[in-house]
């Protein structure tokens, strides 16, 4: 039996290669995502050891909630003096991009992908683990250095001056005195890494006379837990914790662990899509195969094979066409994983060298998938075969008896209203977390798709006689038979498009949902903000905290306000709050007042409260409401009034006043600002220019520029979808040219006959061609309308205050998707198509 | 009638087709310098024992295969001097067939299994005609039905109007009734002789049955790819002797 069972693969190669193609891009994805993750889990490990290799101790400030205050730098003094203590340095690291040097052409390192950080710059390298390639240390004002790889790439020269985009803004002629190497091969995993002196690093992104955080290194030989001991006496009054070597090290894996892993998942999912996909091309292979050797298992069975023997004989094909396409897929996984890095690297964001990891969990879980999958898909086929009457089967080739179609219908309309259920509890049910979130909705998907294939069938003759209407009316008799053949076989032509529907309902689900929070999105901001410029620090970088008032003194505007985040208790809770000039508020937004008033810019201890919080706090307005900062400082404020609007602010706002009197965040994260009557965008613009050259690390957006950058943040989230979409084409594409290819192959005499009564070629190849559109169309269909009822679920179940929850169904982009799929299959059909056309007329009337 | 009375031109005719398969001690004649002519408007069967080169000279009389020696007619259209399309285009508006089995596109009905020829072309049939043939065969109100819902001797009824309904110069018939119970064989050749004789159609038939051939007007015997004899208005006695000469 295994013998026939190698014989029956070695004489269908053509065809399994098809299928086992199927398994292994499902069985590459998986294991490319588990490679990637794997090396850069590897290769941020052993960073993450460097970084803070020469550090037995550090401590760091704490705080009860919200960012922590600086230590004093005398702290560092006193720390050294400990008995024990080897040595004591600050360590100060600038936020991401904060300062940019400018480069000698006058551009800025683009700061899209890894980011451009600055420290304080340690003399003892084995704390710092910065050494010197060539130069001296930055050690006086307005000196800086750079890890030598960025240097080199950008054309950084010792001895030149640069000009720097700092907080306080541009300023000129840092001279460049030192390239530097992180640890022994300078592993910056893409970013920029500088050096300033401490004292500038204190003036341009910290406090005079404070350290973010104190690196300590132990005389040899000492225990590093009895001098923690030690150093917490001398720590008095300040709050701060003292952590050893071992922990800051696994914080810092785990952070990076994080990103690795969410690109990891990202790929996971694919893989699944691309896994199940997969199962419906390979039961369609196997079904479509094994009918037309129905007249051969006959004969087994005549000659004495039983049921069960053919039946083995079957999913032993199975198993070796799993462990094939699933030690492929572990090569092309391999593949996949450098494809995926190189594709990062030219978009921009540039990955770390690391090692190609194939952990043995990688391997096991491989063949696990792979073979499960393949004979998961040949079980119902493989019983199908097995049941047929041998001398039904040797007299006319019977056809394997089909389900019945009642039966199916059924079974297909419970499982597809399973999901829906299932899918429902997940959107509208008690709130999940993420993980169960995405199991419930994920089998919801499984359901739905399942339900939709078994029940498919019923509806597969009318609706490709209705699709194929205009083809038949434009194509003649080619596509009359094209639309027949497409309708001829409706369980066959469900299958096939099932993959298709799968990829389509994902891709039309993301559109329905991007689409329709864009335009909510877009009527809450145009309602909400009426603000004609919204300002913010360019790829997260700072705005410097004096730019909101160099714009109110600037005389151009009618209203300007930065706004400003800390955290800040706030009755019982800690809750964000929100510091502007609220005097403000009536030019610049509409935050739908619901009672009290808002206060002048002069008021002092006042807050303004979202009605959900008002409700929360007990407050009405008139009351006073306790408020502590992370410095210490109280205040009790009195509620001004209550509002409703959630689009911009739903945090409690107070004036610039209680912050500064608080000591709370100095910078700005974004600022507004209204242009008087009569003054339009376009004539502020040369103004707005001469602001950018001196501030190039600020974004001033109008108030349209300010709405399509969510509208383009929403649709760089769509780029995913695109991928999916991609991905879910070509396997599908693969599964109907599969399919059409073992149907040409079926269908042998009847192309003869129709060649033999003079169809040509070209009518041969443009009837198979159409027929595979129109199978593709009738995925199409069911994709579109399932994805639309995934999307209308999800934009459902989104909160209607932030994202408005009105539902917007992008007919043209929908539309163009299903024509790109329509025109792919045409390429994809190419083949079989032209195999049908090359038939030998005798050779097919003999077949 | 005998060929003496015929003047016009035959619908179709061979001279010197060979058709060799294989080289030097393995080379095999199918058809060894054959010559023949097909009269217009007449009935003729070629009969001949296994691997004699009926179906050989079928098939290459009719543009399916090609020769490797020798010419082919349709009308005066030399087929070896045309292309795979025109050959196409030839079989589609001048040649009719009727296949032993699998004569019918399933998807078709049985009317657009009729007129698919003409469908194919893009031309319209001649309603006139269509009704004709369809009465004449016997299909009357069947022709919505799909081939799977007809039986075997009405599926070949189909396929034998659809031979006719584009009016080719010539049908070319390939054990016909090999298929068929002998009652329904007997229908479908009684229909073939009308159709000669009533409609004016030339027909060709390949055929292994004595009972059949004795349809024809014409027998011509084949053996190891020669044209070995042939009858006139023949009986089946007549033909069975003559085939036990060749044995």
């Amino acid at each position: 039996m295994l013998r026939l069972t190698l014989r029956n693969l070695a004489a269908n190669k053509a065809r399994f290669l098809m299928t086992t193609f199927a398994v292994v891009l499902g069985v590459g994805f998986v294991v490319s995502s588990f490679v990637m993750s794997d090396g850069l889990r590897s290769t941020f490990g052993a960073l993450s050891e460097d970084i803070t290799a020469g550090t037995d101790l550090l401590v760091r400030p704490t705080s009860e909630f919200g960012e922590p205050l600086p230590l004093p730098e005398d702290l560092v003094t006193e720390i050294l003096a400990v008995d024990g203590v080897d040595n004591a340095e600050a360590f100060m690291e600038s936020a991401e991009n904060e300062l940019q040097p400018i480069k000698a052409d006058g551009s800025t390192i683009t700061t899209a992908g890894p980011p451009q950080l600055t420290f304080a710059w340690n003399d003892d390298t084995e704390i710092g683990a910065f050494t010197i390639v060539e130069g001296t240390a930055p050690d006086e004002p307005r000196e800086f250095s750079m890890d030598h790889t960025a240097a080199a790439k950008h054309g950084f020269e010792i001895g030149q001056t640069y000009d720097f985009v700092t907080p306080l803004g541009v300023e000129e002629d840092f001279t460049f005195v030192a390239t530097t190497s992180f640890g022994a091969d300078n592993a910056t995993v893409g970013a920029t890494l500088m050096h300033v002196s401490l004292a500038e690093a204190q003036r341009l992104f910290g406090d005079p006379g404070t350290v973010q955080q104190i690196a300590i290194s132990v005389d040899p030989g000492v225990d590093a837990a009895a001098v923690a001991n030690d150093i917490a006496a001398v720590l008095g009054t300040t709050t701060a914790e003292i952590v050893d070597q071992a922990t800051v090290t696994a914080e810092q894996k785990a952070e990076f662990t994080e990103g690795i892993d969410i690109v990891g998942n990202v790929l996971l999912g694919f893989a699944i899509v691309s896994l199940f996909v997969s199962i419906f091309i390979i039961y369609n292979t196997f079904a479509i195969v094994l009918g037309q050797r129905v007249r051969e298992m006959g004969l087994l069975r005549a000659i004495g094979a039983d049921a069960a023997q053919l039946r083995r004989s079957v999913v032993a094909e199975a198993v070796i066409i799993g462990v094939i396409a699933s030690a492929i897929g572990l090569a092309a996984g391999v593949g996949i994983a450098a494809l995926l890095t190189a594709v990062f690297e030219a978009v921009g964001a540039e990955l770390p060298a690391y090692p190609t990891i194939l952990s043995a969990r990688t391997v096991v879980l491989a063949f696990v998938l792979g073979i499960g999958v393949t004979v998961a898909s040949s079980i119902a086929p493989a019983r199908a075969a097995a049941g047929i009457s041998p001398i039904e089967a040797i007299r006319d080739g019977a056809a394997v008896t089909p389900e019945n179609g009642r039966q199916r219908l059924v079974r297909g309309a419970m499982t597809l209203l399973a999901g829906v259920a299932v899918g429902s509890f997940g959107l509208f049910g008690p709130g999940l977390g993420t993980l169960a979130l995405v199991l419930t909705l994920g089998s919801a998907a499984v359901l739905v798709f399942l339900g939709l294939t078994l029940a498919s069938p019923a509806v597969a003759r009318p609706l490709t006689a209705v699709l194929g209407w205009p083809v038949a009316k434009l194509m003649g008799t080619a596509g009359g038979l094209a639309r027949g053949n497409a309708s001829r076989n409706p369980r066959r032509t469900a299958t096939t498009a099932a993959a298709l529907m799968i990829g389509l309902s994902l891709v039309t689900m993301g559109y329905v949902v991007g689409e329709s929070v864009k335009s909510s999105l877009g009527n809450l901001i145009a309602d909400s903000v009426s603000a004609d410029y919204v300002i913010a620090g360019m790829d997260e970088a700072a705005l410097p905290p004096v730019f909101a008032d160099e714009l109110a003194a600037s005389g151009q505007f009618e209203a300007v306000t930065g706004m400003r985040y800390d955290e800040a208790r706030l009755g019982a809770d800690v809750r964000e709050v929100t510091a502007l000039d609220m005097g403000t508020i009536d030019v610049l937004f509409d935050i739908d007042l619901e009672a009290g008033s808002i206060p002048a810019s002069d008021a002092t201890d006042v807050i303004l409260l979202h009605d959900e919080l008002a409700a929360d706090l007990a407050a009405d307005v008139g009351d006073t409401v306790p408020i502590e900062f992370v410095s210490g400082h109280t205040a009790d404020l009195t509620v001004a009034g209550i509002y409703a609007d959630a689009t911009i602010f739903e945090d409690p706002l107070v004036p610039d006043q209680v912050f500064d009197a608080a000591g709370a965040e100095v910078a700005d994260e974004w600022v507004a600002a209204v242009l008087p009557d009569g003054v339009s965008t376009a004539d502020l613009a040369p103004f707005v220019a001469e602001l950018e050259r001196t501030y190039p690390q600020v974004s001033i957006d109008t108030a349209s520029e300010f709405q399509q950058s969510f509208e383009d943040t929403i649709d760089s989230m769509l780029l995913v979808v695109n991928a999916l979409l991609a991905l879910a084409i070509v396997i599908a594409l693969i599964g109907i040219a599969n399919t059409l290819a073992l149907s040409v192959h079926e269908r042998t005499r009847e192309l003869g006959l129709l060649r033999a009564v003079g169809m040509t070629r070209r009518q041969t190849r443009r009837m198979v061609r159409w027929e595979a559109v129109l199978v593709a169309l009738f995925g199409a269909v069911l994709g579109v309308a399932a994805g639309s009822l995934f999307g209308w679920g999800v934009v459902s179940a989104l909160p209607a205050d932030t994202f408005g929850g009105s539902l917007t169904i992008p007919i043209p982009q929908i539309v163009q998707v299903v024509v790109l799929a329509a025109i792919a299959t045409l390429v994809a059909a190419w083949l079989p198509a032209r195999r049908a056309g090359k038939l030998d007329v005798l050779d097919a009337i003999a077949h | 009638m005998t060929q003496a009375t015929v003047t016009t031109e035959p619908a179709a005719r061979a001279v010197g087709a060979k058709k060799y398969y294989g080289e030097g001690d393995t080379e095999v004649r199918a058809l060894d310098d054959v010559d023949v002519e097909f009269e217009r408007g007449k009935f003729t069967a070629i009969m001949g024992p296994s691997g004699s080169g009926k179906s050989t000279l079928m098939h290459c009389q009719a543009g399916l295969d090609t020769l490797t020696g020798g010419q082919v007619f349709i009308g005066d259209t030399d087929l070896s001097s045309l292309s795979e399309r025109e050959l196409t285009l030839l079989r589609r508006d001048q040649v009719g067939f009727i296949f032993q089995a699998f004569n019918l596109v399933p998807t078709l009905s049985a009317l657009e299994n009729i007129t698919l020829p003409m469908d194919l072309a893009g031309v319209k049939p001649d309603q006139a005609w269509l009704d004709e043939v369809i009465s004449t065969v016997g299909l009357g109100d069947r022709t919505d039905h799909r081939p799977n819902e007809l039986s075997g001797g009405q599926q070949q009824r189909v396929a034998v109007s659809r031979a006719l309904a584009s009016r080719p110069e010539i049908i070319f018939a390939d054990e016909p009734t090999g298929n068929l119970d002998s009652t329904t064989g007997t229908e479908i050749l009684a229909f073939m002789r009308k159709a000669v004789d009533d409609l004016g159609q030339t027909i060709v038939m390949v055929t292994h049955d004595p009972v059949a051939a004795a349809y024809a007007d014409r027998v011509i015997f084949l053996a190891d790819g020669k044209i070995v004899d042939e009858l006139l208005d023949p009986d089946a006695e007549q033909v069975i002797d003559q085939m036990k000469k060749l044995r």
